[in-house]
């Protein structure tokens, strides 16, 4: 199981910079869903946890309160400097960017009622949702040869796109089923 | 009114929200929206003002709108001390399960729980994308700014940025 210190960072220490900026980058880029360059930061560019680890933590944040992407945060840099890791890396996430929403923010507020910019955000946001729909599909790829995975993330799928539940009750309802399936698929391994 | 006592009764209650938030922070607005136009430290139209600045912009998002409502409620302090409740309560909660959860890596319990976890978030997070596209959609356009953001981003490793920029550039320029 491909889990702790396999990737890369085991012999020399993330430096908190590398924390403040890469969560920085995380932040700043991450318009229209976070989740995406927190993947791809974390994931693809720094390695600082692999495709498997990171579904995990997102599973983790998920099933607690708050900002999923925030709990990503918290987490990597729990995982890699403990707890001055975890604030560093929140700083790194919250605030230059948050400084610069707020004035930016403020400003437009002021100025509200912005006319041709509607069409330019339906575009963002169209292109938005296939970012995070890509993200979801390329986070799947491991689990590819598992046939009980995908039908269990499609029901996940289903379950929040069609039924209108909140997303609680979906995950209470599925989650106790495939921890079952897995756990007998765990034991005919052996 | 006084601006110092109304912000930390916002804070206060964003408090409690932020640490109730289960799937994530859109699901408690409703009762945000509530709670501040009731009391009339923001109009409806302000606050649907807040939430589509807050989309647009880079970062952190519903800690970008809580500040607003913040900012408008108490200053900047006001500001300050709503993104405080909306980010810190749940980061300490993040930050103490993760440690049990790191605690318990390598029990076997735990790795068939992860098992079975791992690929119904990943079905919630494909089915985000899909309530946002299905949001964004004004016709067949639209639908194919998705469809080719979706392969774009799975099939090549581009740059998301560019994948945006050329969504909002197609969308200026009246492909919508």
């Amino acid at each position: 199981m491909p889990m702790r210190g396999e990737n890369g960072g085991s012999g020399e220490r993330v430096t908190l910079s590398a924390l403040f900026l890469g969560f920085l980058k995380v932040s700043l880029c991450g318009f229209g869903g976070g989740l995406v360059w927190a993947r791809r930061v974390v994931v693809e560019q720094k390695r600082w946890m692999n495709e498997q680890e990171f579904a995990e933590t997102l599973t983790l944040c998920q099933l607690m309160p708050g900002p999923n992407i925030v709990g990503i945060t918290v987490c990597v840099g729990a995982k890699l400097r403990g707890a001055i890791g975890a604030t560093i890396a929140v700083a790194g996430f919250i605030l230059l960017p948050w400084s610069v929403g707020l004035s930016l923010g403020g400003f437009l507020l002021q100025h509200a009622e912005i006319g041709g910019v509607r069409n330019i955000l339906g575009g963002l946001s169209a292109a938005a949702a296939g970012l995070l729909i890509g993200t979801g599909l390329r986070l799947l790829v491991p689990y590819r040869s598992r046939y009980t995975a995908l039908l269990f993330a499609g029901l996940a799928f289903a379950g929040m796109a069609f039924t209108r539940l909140p997303l609680p009750i979906v995950l209470l309802a599925l989650a106790p089923i495939s921890i079952a399936v897995a756990r007998i698929e765990d034991a005919r391994a052996r | 009114m006084n601006n110092s006592s109304a912000s930390l009764i916002l804070a206060a209650h964003l408090a409690v929200l932020s640490s109730l938030s289960f799937g994530g922070f859109p699901t408690v607005l409703p009762d945000v929206h509530d709670f501040t136009v009731a009391r009339g430290w923001v109009t409806d139209q302000e606050f649907a003002n807040f939430f589509a600045v807050s989309q647009i912009m880079p970062g952190p998002n519903m800690i970008l709108m809580m500040s607003f409502i913040g900012l408008k409620v108490g200053g900047i302090a006001g500001a300050a001390a709503s993104a405080l409740a909306t980010f810190g309560p749940p980061c300490a909660m993040y930050y103490l399960s993760y440690r049990l959860w790191d605690r318990f890596r390598e029990m076997p319990w735990q790795r068939i729980v992860r098992r079975g976890l791992a690929p119904l978030t990943i079905g919630l997070v494909i089915a985000g994308g899909y309530v946002m596209a299905r949001s964004a959609a004004v016709g067949w356009q639209s639908a194919a700014i998705t469809a080719a953001a979706v392969v774009m981003m799975f099939a090549r490793r581009l740059n998301p940025l560019w994948i945006l920029t050329a969504g909002g550039a197609l969308g200026g320029l009246g492909f919508l």
